[in-house]
């Protein structure tokens, strides 16, 4: 009887070195999976925020999580979330790559042909402003609003291309696609035919009554 | 006028901004700069745009497609 009654503590004793192996056991492996989660995910930050942010938050998540759970010394949950961080780095890596093309593709595009829009505008002013009278549905004021309207098309043409020189792909076709409506608005004022890849796209039709 | 132009549009390439318009009975290159600049002496303009298939500003043909600077 009497050697039992030391036997219930030491039982706890071991039972609780056991336990604490085990964390022990998950934190080198944990501390690693987080080194090599952060490490890939510096590594290609910069990109992914850059092109598919709303995505790039879940990493970062995913990586604050498991480095709270290692403070908490939690680490087999820590291990849990940081290993699967490489997949998710490099399926993001590749949907960024996308977008990134895509926006390339985008913008090769808009600058094939939007330039040729505003070079046809110009030409048209430059003719329209040497003209002694002016024709049919155009009048003076409508022509100095075409004039302004070019001039500031023109200006944002060139801060769209400086952004693209610059690695704004995203900003560069915004800049683009408003220069493009203006263009639109100017030659539509001036009675231009409108490009097709430029026209606005035909309301849709009006859903049926009843 | 825009519409007029936009049915004479007949650009290959979508982003193509050139303007076009097709000789009709009648008109002389006058009459076609008055129409798009309203004033008949800048005519010279479009026939400089169109010296590949003008020889002469006073020569122009039904059906001929003329580019509108």
């Amino acid at each position: 009887m009497k050697s039992k009654k030391y036997l219930i503590p030491v039982l706890f004793v071991v039972i609780g070195l056991f336990l604490v192996a085990c964390a022990a056991s998950s934190k080198e492996p944990a501390a690693a999976a987080i080194k090599v989660a952060e490490e890939s995910w510096n590594a290609v930050k910069g990109e992914v925020v850059k092109y598919i942010p709303d995505q790039a938050k879940g990493v970062e998540d995913t990586i604050k999580g498991a480095k709270e759970n290692f403070d908490k010394g939690n680490f087999d949950a820590a291990l849990e979330a940081a290993k699967v961080i490489p997949d998710r780095i490099k399926a993001l890596t590749a949907a960024a790559a996308a977008k990134k093309a895509e926006l390339a593709k985008s913008w090769e595009e808009m600058s094939g042909g939007l330039p040729k829009m505003l070079d046809a505008i110009k030409s048209r002013l430059d003719i329209l402003s040497a003209s002694k009278k002016l024709p049919a549905n155009l009048d003076k004021a409508k022509l100095e609003s075409a004039n302004v309207g070019y001039e500031a098309a023109a200006k944002m043409w060139d801060e769209a291309k400086a952004a693209f020189a610059g690695g704004n792909a995203g900003d560069a076709l915004a800049m683009g696609k408003t220069v493009k409506d203006k263009a639109v608005e100017v030659m539509t004022t001036l009675g231009m035919q409108v490009p097709e890849a430029a026209a606005p796209a035909p309301a849709p039709a009006p859903a049926p009554k009843g | 006028m825009a519409d007029e132009e936009k049915k004479q549009g007949t650009g290959a390439d979508a982003w193509d901004a050139t303007q076009w318009h097709v000789v009709v009975k009648g008109e002389t290159l006058s009459k076609i700069s008055k129409k798009y600049y309203g004033d008949p002496n800048l005519y010279m303009k479009i026939f400089e745009a169109n010296k590949d298939v003008l020889k002469n500003p006073d020569l122009i043909k039904i059906g001929q497609k003329l580019r509108i600077p």
